[in-house]
């Protein structure tokens, strides 16, 4: 699928794959929506490209995601991975390895000399697809222009201990209820339902002075869906504010504003009760108010992927606002490693990374290294 | 009629199957390695061996996914299954039919009409590639702004215009017809209005500012819009002492609006003797910075007062504001010297769009839809960009233009679907495709329809509400389809039922099923489609009218069709055929739709399982 061959470093022998050539330009790290997206942007382009992810299957988180249509699309765009992943395998171009990992990079000329391990992982969540093939060795990558589509990291909700995650039962994030739900049904007899937002977003105290953007959508969506899987529950929807998602958000929002209870307010501590974990929060009178529930659900916000700090400083990057990635000379940011991003985001800042790559090929200089969006 | 062999391409989920029985069961040779008339591949055709498509080339082939197809169980059970889709394929292709020889030039110019980020840089990118750009400028300077824009970011990206753009400045464009690949477009410049075809357009006016309604009954003199708040003639200049900044109170504002109120309110509050009081509803700070933006206000000393529903009200003649205050539930006034309304950015929709005749409805060519990103609408070929479509300014504007320059650059290069055919000896130049067809692909030209050479996804819309069966997608005939299925259904053990499902939905959930060693029904019959509108009634009917017990349509969720109306097509279909079979005293449950996208594989399985189940029942 590449051009292949050996070449003598530092004494061993060590597989290469030539990406400078004019037919495999472009290295894409990481797998998810932005990567995949970036790949098959630049297939548009007619450039083929390697994208390189270091578990087991492509896809990225969302590929766990669920489906929140009741009847009609809520527009989550959980799907556009799968709708990715299919149109990326009917591209022949578009090369792609799993299990790698990078672990160096060296200039080499407007482009980069990188250098992959195989990575030993967790099994495989789903079958493979004919286009997942793991690494099986250690493998260098000279490459016209980097993108790095790495994604974020979800916030750890047990750094908000007083939110009860991992200590009080029936404390759980977002992330979870999605996948219990992706699995079909709601835990238990969930009937009374509380969902927490900006755990880990917009606080001062962890110095964390940004919007995740996303989550207001995403738990709302969730709550929406919960409540149409099992339809006699409650939602009491705990927010600073509920961010904008356009026109027919709004439309939407009205909906669920008379459906759920929504209170201005974040609990301050979540403790277990007789009959499941216990919200203290503010009253509207200001007054601190108990409430019961089934069920707290956690919106944990999103964060600079773990690799950030050892990518920035493979590539040479200056870090970005709020720790999230930025780029460089030939070296290019798609996705949420840039900042907070939805799918849909992620797959058009993909575009732009991918044009800007096609730019650099040719003129051996980047024409505008992206601004971190955070 | 040719006859068909088999190309047996090992792949995963195809272990323990033996090619030469299946190859008898379905009657097909098995490949040797010789001469072949038309053939059946295991495999797509992106996984097939060089040599094995080179071999093929100009043949009559059909490639499956078997594995897809196939699914878990016992030996002798999947073996049964791959029989019966092999009968499937091999019913086709002993059809001998090629896809149509046809040699589609699709024009290669693109029209970029408007101003600002979004035209700068959606003509800088299809340049790049090599499509003659004509860049229909509002204006004059290529290198100015829209509304909300960083001036020197466009005029950085205008410093470097690479060859090929032609400007054409104060030009308008004033009607446009066709779709990818043939369009026409109107040109009112300085010399009068001038005709002029495109492959691709792309609509990106620079837009302008647009203020929040002011609450009504405020005294006239003291609102103003946000953009007329310039650092010349600040506060101190107007003897401002308290000043109001309206953020989405007349209407709901955008966090990039929101953002600008934040930015303004906190330079206003830095002059002596001025107190700035933001007026909102929501807090919307997801803008880039704009949570620190909100911080840095509140500290500056802007008071934030959050208003419920319906406030403020007015006294005092209109020079009084009065909301009342959340936490404290008492009543606030306010007398400010001035009140500045949040604005946001958008542009007119263009007048020429309105004309129903020749464009959907813009609830359907631009509806808000997980599937149209990246400044596509449901016309392929005909992108919306920037302030028009309301994408912020700055960095996503420049990814939605890439992103519609890369779209519309595959689409010129052939990208496309194979044009769907059409018979001009049986069309009756009803011109129901050219109004069903959600890309605008057919054209009625001098009395005969012609598809445009680069519009079409092959959703079938058209082959399936034709009524004088003239358009078909190439492969995807009726004729083909229905044979296909006979040759499959004679090989399926009952009771037998046919899935119909979409390419975008359906079809990747069963493949994921399949893979994982799902067991299906032995006489599941599947009919993998580009899109769920390709099934029509008369589909449906003659699929029962063949001995199929039951037939499951299943496509995506309402409002996330890629052809924008397939499914809801799809689902009528149905429920006419249910309708058909209740007045004929037949059970109308052996035909159902189900809506699902592509990761809900477990909705599938069970709408399978319990359509089994009543074939069951009724045996």
């Amino acid at each position: 699928m590449h051009n292949r061959g050996p070449r003598r470093v530092g004494g061993c022998l060590e597989e290469i794959i030539f990406l400078s050539a004019l037919d495999k330009p472009v290295l894409i790290i990481g797998g998810g929506v932005a990567g995949l997206a970036a790949a098959l942007e630049l297939d548009r382009r007619g450039l083929a490209s390697l994208v390189v992810e270091k578990g087991p299957n492509l896809g990225g988180q969302a590929r766990g995601f669920c489906c929140k249509a009741l009847e009609v699309c809520a527009r989550c765009g959980a799907c556009r991975v799968g709708d990715l992943l299919q149109q990326a395998a009917q591209r022949p171009a578009l090369g792609a390895l799993t299990q790698a990992l990078a672990v160096a990079a060296q200039r080499q000329g407007a482009g980069w000399e990188v250098t992959l391990i195989p990575q030993e992982g967790p099994k495989p969540t789903s079958p493979a697809l004919a286009l997942e093939r793991p690494l099986g060795e250690r493998l260098l990558v000279q490459t016209g222009a980097v993108i790095l589509a790495v994604g974020h990291q979800v916030f750890d909700a047990r750094k908000k201990s007083r939110l009860g995650y991992g200590r009080v039962p029936g404390v759980m994030t977002a992330g979870e209820l999605e996948e219990t739900l992706a699995k079909g049904g709601l835990p238990g007899q969930a009937r009374r339902l509380a969902f927490v937002q900006c755990v880990g977003s917009r606080d001062q105290a962890l110095g964390r002075l940004y919007c995740s953007r996303v989550c207001c959508g995403f738990a709302l969506r969730l709550a929406r869906l919960a409540r149409y899987l099992e339809p006699g529950s409650e939602v009491t929807f705990f927010h600073m504010d509920v961010q904008d998602y356009g026109q027919a958000w709004r439309a939407e929002l009205a909906e669920m504003r008379a459906g759920m209870r929504f209170i201005r307010a974040i609990p301050g501590e979540v403790r277990p009760g007789a009959g499941g974990p216990l919200a203290v929060f503010a009253g509207p009178d200001g007054q601190p108010q108990e409430e019961e529930f089934d069920l707290v659900v956690l919106a944990t916000g999103l964060e600079p992927p773990v690799a950030a700090p050892a990518l920035s400083e493979m590539f040479g990057l200056t870090p970005g606002a709020e720790g999230f990635l930025t780029g460089g000379q030939g070296v290019l940011v798609a996705g949420s490693a840039g900042g907070p991003r939805s799918i849909a985001e992620s797959i058009e800042s993909a575009a732009q990374a991918a044009a800007s790559a096609a730019e650099h090929l040719v003129s051996g200089q980047a024409p505008s290294p992206e601004v971190a969006h955070a | 009629m040719p006859r068909p062999t088999l190309c047996w391409v090992a792949a995963p989920g195809l272990e323990g199957l033996e090619p030469p029985a299946l190859a008898m069961a379905a009657g097909l040779d098995l490949d040797q390695g010789g001469a072949l008339e038309a053939a059946v591949v295991t495999v797509p055709e992106v996984q097939a061996p060089d040599k094995l498509r080179a071999r093929l080339l100009g043949r009559p082939v059909q490639w499956l996914d078997l594995a897809a197809e196939l699914g878990g169980g016992g030996e002798g059970h999947r073996g049964q299954r791959a029989a019966a889709a092999l009968s499937r394929a091999a019913g086709r292709a002993s059809l001998g039919t090629l896809p149509p020889l046809y040699s589609p030039q699709p024009n290669q110019r693109v029209l970029v009409a408007g101003q600002g980020l979004a035209a700068l840089a959606a003509a800088r990118q299809a340049a790049l590639l090599g499509h003659p750009v004509l860049w229909a400028l509002s204006g004059d300077d290529p290198a100015a702004a829209g509304a909300g824009e960083d001036a020197s970011q466009v005029a950085g990206l205008a410093a470097g215009l690479p060859e090929g753009i032609e400007l054409a400045p104060q030009t308008e464009l004033t009607n446009l017809t066709g779709a990818g690949g043939s369009f026409t477009a109107w040109l009112k410049g300085p010399q009068g209005t001038a005709r002029q075809r495109f492959g691709a357009v792309a609509l990106a006016p620079g837009g302008a500012y647009r203020a929040e309604p002011a609450p009504p009954g405020l005294a006239p003199d003291l609102s103003r819009p946000l953009s007329a708040c310039q650092p010349a003639s600040l506060a101190s200049a107007q003897g401002w002492r308290q000043v109001a900044i309206l953020a989405g109170v007349g209407q709901p504002a955008t966090a990039q609006g929101f953002a600008r109120a934040l930015a303004t309110a906190y330079a206003l509050q830095a002059q002596p003797g001025v107190q700035v009081t933001l007026l909102f509803r929501e807090a919307l700070v997801a803008a880039p910075q704009g949570e620190r933006l909100y911080r840095q206000a509140r500290q500056a000393g802007v008071l934030m007062a959050r208003l419920g529903d319906g406030e403020p009200r007015l006294a005092d003649q209109g020079r009084t504001l009065v909301w009342q205050d959340q936490v404290l539930a008492e009543d606030l006034e306010l007398a400010p010297d001035v009140v500045f309304l949040c604005e946001e950015t958008g542009a007119p929709w263009p007048g020429f769009l309105d004309n129903n005749l020749l464009w959907p409805a813009r609830s359907r060519l631009l509806p808000e839809h997980a599937r149209l990103d990246g400044g596509r609408t449901a016309r392929a070929g005909f992108y919306v960009l920037g302030a028009l479509r309301g994408t912020p300014a700055g960095e996503d504007r420049l990814a939605e233009a890439a992103a519609a320059v890369h779209d519309l650059h595959d689409l010129l290069g052939g990208g496309a679907a194979p044009l769907p055919a059409v018979r001009t000896l049986t069309c009756a130049r009803c011109l129901t495709c050219v109004r069903v067809c959600p890309h605008g692909v057919p054209e009625h030209v001098e009395d005969h329809i012609q598809p445009a050479p680069a519009a079409c996804l092959a959703c079938g819309i058209c082959a399936a509400e034709c009524p004088a069966h003239a358009i078909a997608p190439p492969g995807w005939s009726t004729a083909e389809l229905m044979e296909g299925l006979a040759c499959g259904l004679a090989a399926a053990p009952a009771p037998a039922m046919v899935l119909m499902a979409c390419g975008q939905s359906a079809m990747p959930a069963f493949a994921e099923l399949s893979r994982s060693g799902h067991v299906w029904p032995a006489g599941l019959l599947v009919l993998p489609l580009k899109c769920a509108g390709r099934v029509g009634l008369e589909l449906i009917l003659r699929v029962l009218s063949l001995g199929a017990e039951g037939v499951l349509v299943a496509g995506c969720h309402e409002g996330m069709c890629r052809s924008v109306t397939g499914n809801l097509r799809a689902r009528l279909a149905t429920g006419q055929a249910a309708g058909t079979l209740s007045d004929l005293g037949l059970g109308p449950e052996a035909v159902s739709f189900l809506h699902m996208a592509n990761n809900q594989p477990q909705a599938l399985a069970k709408a399978v399982e319990a359509m089994y189940a009543r074939l069951g029942a009724v045996e």
